[in-house]
């Protein structure tokens, strides 16, 4: 895969649910090695094309490859272990396990290994005092990083945040975003839904909006900035 | 945190002497005796059997019946009517019945929650009325029922179902501190998170139940034997799937251990009820489960482990 290829491309995605198009021939590429904001108003189709993306909705039309490869179609599992990783805006993890298991039961490989790379994590995270815990026991901003460690055991290379710094408070949020800068410069690209613009314009280096499920603008943040009088009329700032 | 050895070897010498002690039953005690750990045994498989894949997947299986009687039918049929050896017949009843919990659980295990529960309730009415419909007669015996005699001693029977409750209990040890144990785990926890995790949910639901099937199906086999006896009624027969889920809600769901403690105490508590107040015993029984499922809803051992009595780890 040369640099300059799309680690992801979408192209002519359309969704309907019922009567309504969550997507409307929605395109677009991401460059690997890029952060990406993804931005518009609630039901602008940004978790529907997240879902999309890894495979938990089918789209009715439209193509989607990873790497090159076309990946639509395939089933959750299979886009996950090709290195396409997700959060979720409510988060998902399983509540009555511990941390440590949370993270080895998405390991591959030899036990030991995995044990070592999820302890790894835990220390990453900062959690590792509290592996033996469950997961419910963590705070709201704790169980954000411990989903983010469980992409990273799945050695994703594209990971997909729906809303990481929702609901956090600020010093958390900070070290998120300075993990993602992290995992960034090690390689990862990242596309980050958000509906905080101060995250997406100070961590962000391209950003795509979107509404009514189509793609009304895209470009580097400072390009978006000056669109500010287009995505005053789309979000009311 | 970890336990010091020395404790640790306590617990192997405990096993070993229990062990030991089951072995030997047959060599002193009356037929009473063996017959009610006969019992104890097989309920255990029926148990762990359920809690391997209900337990862990929280896929509630209403239907652990149809492990028991498809197995205990096809066994029974091979010796009454084709004159197979009990040792063949077994594993033949075992084998085919978790092959069709493959093509069952493929169908089935897409669909969540109660509606997978029924599902399994009306799978089993349906082959308890398939196996009991007259036009079938020829094969099945219909409703009438099938005795029969093996020719295996009770001590042999016995140490058979010894054999088998003790492999199970090992698979399930086995299972819940592996890998494969977690992904089962996660299931139960999240069956969307753990897809997009990389975890191949179906695939690993459907090997869990099918392992299940394959030691309910050998039990159950050995239960008709036993019984010399099978119809469908009693074959298919509700309570061969509440007894058990009974035996392990009071045990401890997701314990290893949990399902052999109820179905010891709860096929004790039914020998004492039944002989000491057999008009009561619904009653009794009734009121048991409520005050389980009211106060212990995680079970004995889920309780002992809460408060820090039992270390909280899988193994137990």
């Amino acid at each position: 895969m040369s640099t300059k290829e799309p680690i992801l491309r979408i192209e002519g995605v359309v969704k309907k649910f019922g009567e309504v198009l969550a997507l409307d021939h929605c395109s677009f590429d991401v460059k690997p090695g890029s952060i990406t904001g993804l931005i518009g108003p609630n039901g602008a189709g940004k978790t529907t094309l997240f879902n999309i993306i890894t495979g938990v909705l089918q789209p009715d039309q439209g193509h989607i490859y990873f790497g090159g490869e076309e990946i639509t179609g395939k089933k959750p599992y299979e886009i996950a272990r090709k290195g396409v990783g997700r959060t979720y805006q409510i988060i998902r993890i399983f509540p009555k396990m511990t941390l440590l298991e949370n993270l080895i039961v998405v390991g591959k490989g030899r036990e030991r290994k995995v044990i070592e790379k999820a302890m790894d994590l835990l220390h990453l995270v900062k959690l590792s005092e509290k592996r033996d815990d469950y997961a419910s026991d963590l705070s709201f901003g704790q169980q954000k990083l411990l989903s983010l460690a469980q992409v990273l055991m799945l050695d994703a290379q594209l990971i997909l945040l729906d809303e990481p710094a929702a609901g956090i408070n600020p010093t958390l949020q900070n070290e998120l975003m300075a993990l993602v800068h992290r995992l960034n410069e090690q390689g990862k690209t990242f596309i980050i839904v958000e509906h905080d613009m101060k995250v997406i314009l100070g961590h962000c280096e391209n950003v795509i909006a979107l509404n009514y499920g189509q793609k009304i603008a895209e470009g580097s943040c400072s390009e978006i900035e000056r669109d500010e009088n287009l995505l005053e009329h789309y979000f009311g700032r | 945190m970890r336990r010091p050895p020395l404790q640790k070897n306590h617990a192997y010498l405990g096993i070993a002497a229990l062990l030991a002690f089951l072995i030997a039953i047959p060599f002193f005690a009356s037929d009473y005796w063996i017959t009610l750990v006969t019992l104890i045994l097989i309920f255990t498989v029926y148990a762990s059997g359920w809690n391997l894949f209900s337990g862990l997947t929280g896929y509630t299986n209403f239907g652990l019946a149809w492990f028991i009687g498809v197995s205990g039918y096809i066994s029974s049929l091979l010796i009454a009517d084709h004159s197979f050896s009990w040792l063949f017949a077994w594993p033949i009843g075992a084998v085919l019945t978790s092959i069709a919990s493959i093509g069952v659980g493929y169908i089935l295990l897409r669909i969540k929650g109660v509606y997978f529960a029924i599902s399994m309730v009306a799978l089993t009415e349906g082959t308890r009325e398939l196996f009991g419909t007259e036009y079938l007669t020829a094969i099945t015996h219909g409703g009438k029922g099938v005795p029969f005699v093996a020719g295996i001693k009770l001590s042999s029977l016995y140490w058979a179902i010894l054999l088998l409750a003790t492999l199970t209990l090992l698979i399930c040890y086995k299972i819940t501190s592996s890998k494969f144990g977690l992904r089962l785990l996660a299931i139960r926890e999240d069956e969307l998170a753990a897809e997009t995790l990389g975890i191949r949910t179906t695939r690993d639901k459907i090997i869990a139940f099918a392992l299940s099937a394959f030691l309910v199906g050998l039990a159950g086999a050995i239960h008709f034997t036993y019984q010399n006896y099978i119809d469908p009624s009693f074959a298919f027969s509700i309570h061969l799937t509440l007894t058990p889920i009974v035996m392990t809600l009071f045990g401890g769901v997701g314990t290893v251990f949990g399902p052999v403690i109820g179905a010891t105490l709860f096929t004790f508590i039914h020998e004492i009820l039944w002989a000491e107040l057999s008009l009561l015993y619904m009653s009794v029984f009734g009121a048991i489960l409520m005050v389980l499922i009211l106060f212990f809803p995680q079970g004995l051992l889920g309780w002992m482990k809460e408060r820090e009595i039992l270390p909280r780890i899988r193994k137990i």
